[in-house]
């Protein structure tokens, strides 16, 4: 209980230098440390797999990209908030700590992870359809770019 | 897993879920916008655990850890192009450039 306390308050304190940092390479930054508590928490549940699928997409690839973009764009815009929404958001989480506690939980069973349960044809068919699903949305994106690239060719073409 | 892991669990989401969200209506630039939504995506994969030990088939809360994992990482790629484009069309990243949208 200790040790998940423990990761629990680090990705709470790196999230919240996210929002007070003014730079947005050390937000993001920040935020990838966030990513890599959670997926630590579920290690710690004996959860390895999620742990490697969340450490190697998000941390890995998308976290990256997104370090790569905040050290491009790496200058600090004045932020546009009130410091009054910090009341509503400190009644919401202390309502909501107290439900959870108030709640008395019971203790759930002990987690078992079971691989080789998980390939069954329905969820074989749901992967697919999922990898269809993205492989559509990205083939969509690329062509709405190729479509911009012609069209901004065409613009300087015209121009010179 | 005790009741108390689960509450601690919980009120750790629920803080970097809300954190997430102030962060994304504090924003000025859409990278900000971008790492606000990853944290969210972060609160909401915490909120997960609990699922592992609630549901009496542990390999469907890994089906649902892994449709919410790949959902969310073809949501934010799809953000990261639309910065790319919106940087290449207004040649700035703020978020003041998008307020009236659609086709012009």
């Amino acid at each position: 209980m200790l040790l998940l306390s423990a990761l629990a308050c680090t990705a709470v304190l790196s999230s919240l230098v996210v929002l007070l940092t003014r730079d947005n390479f050390y937000a993001s930054m920040f935020m990838s440390a966030a990513m890599i508590m959670v997926a630590t928490i579920y290690a710690l549940f004996d959860l390895q797999p999620v742990f490697v699928l969340i450490v190697f997409i998000f941390v890995g690839a998308l976290g990256m990209v997104t370090v790569a973009l905040a050290a491009t764009y790496r200058f600090a815009p004045g932020r546009q908030i009130s410091w009054l929404w910090a009341l509503p958001v400190v009644i919401t989480a202390f309502i909501l700590a107290f439900s959870v506690y108030a709640a008395q939980l019971a203790p759930l069973g002990k987690i078992q992870f079971a691989l080789q349960g998980f390939i069954t044809p329905e969820y074989l068919l749901l992967i697919i359809f999922l990898t269809s699903l993205t492989v559509l949305l990205l083939l969509s994106v690329l062509k709405m770019g190729l479509k911009y690239g012609d069209k901004e060719e065409e613009q300087e073409g015209g121009g010179s | 897993m005790q009741a108390t892991d689960i509450s601690i669990i919980y009120v750790a989401s629920f803080a970097i879920l809300l954190i997430g969200y102030l962060t994304a209506i504090s924003s000025k630039d859409v990278i900000r916008l971008l790492i606000s939504l990853e944290l969210m995506f972060g609160a909401v994969f915490m909120s997960l655990i609990p699922l592992f030990s609630a549901i009496s088939n542990p390999p469907a809360a890994f089906g649902i850890a892994i449709l919410t994992i790949f959902t969310s990482s073809g949501e934010l790629l799809v953000l990261i192009y639309a910065i790319i484009t919106l940087d290449r069309q207004k040649k700035n990243i703020y978020t003041s450039s998008v307020t009236i949208g659609g086709d012009r």
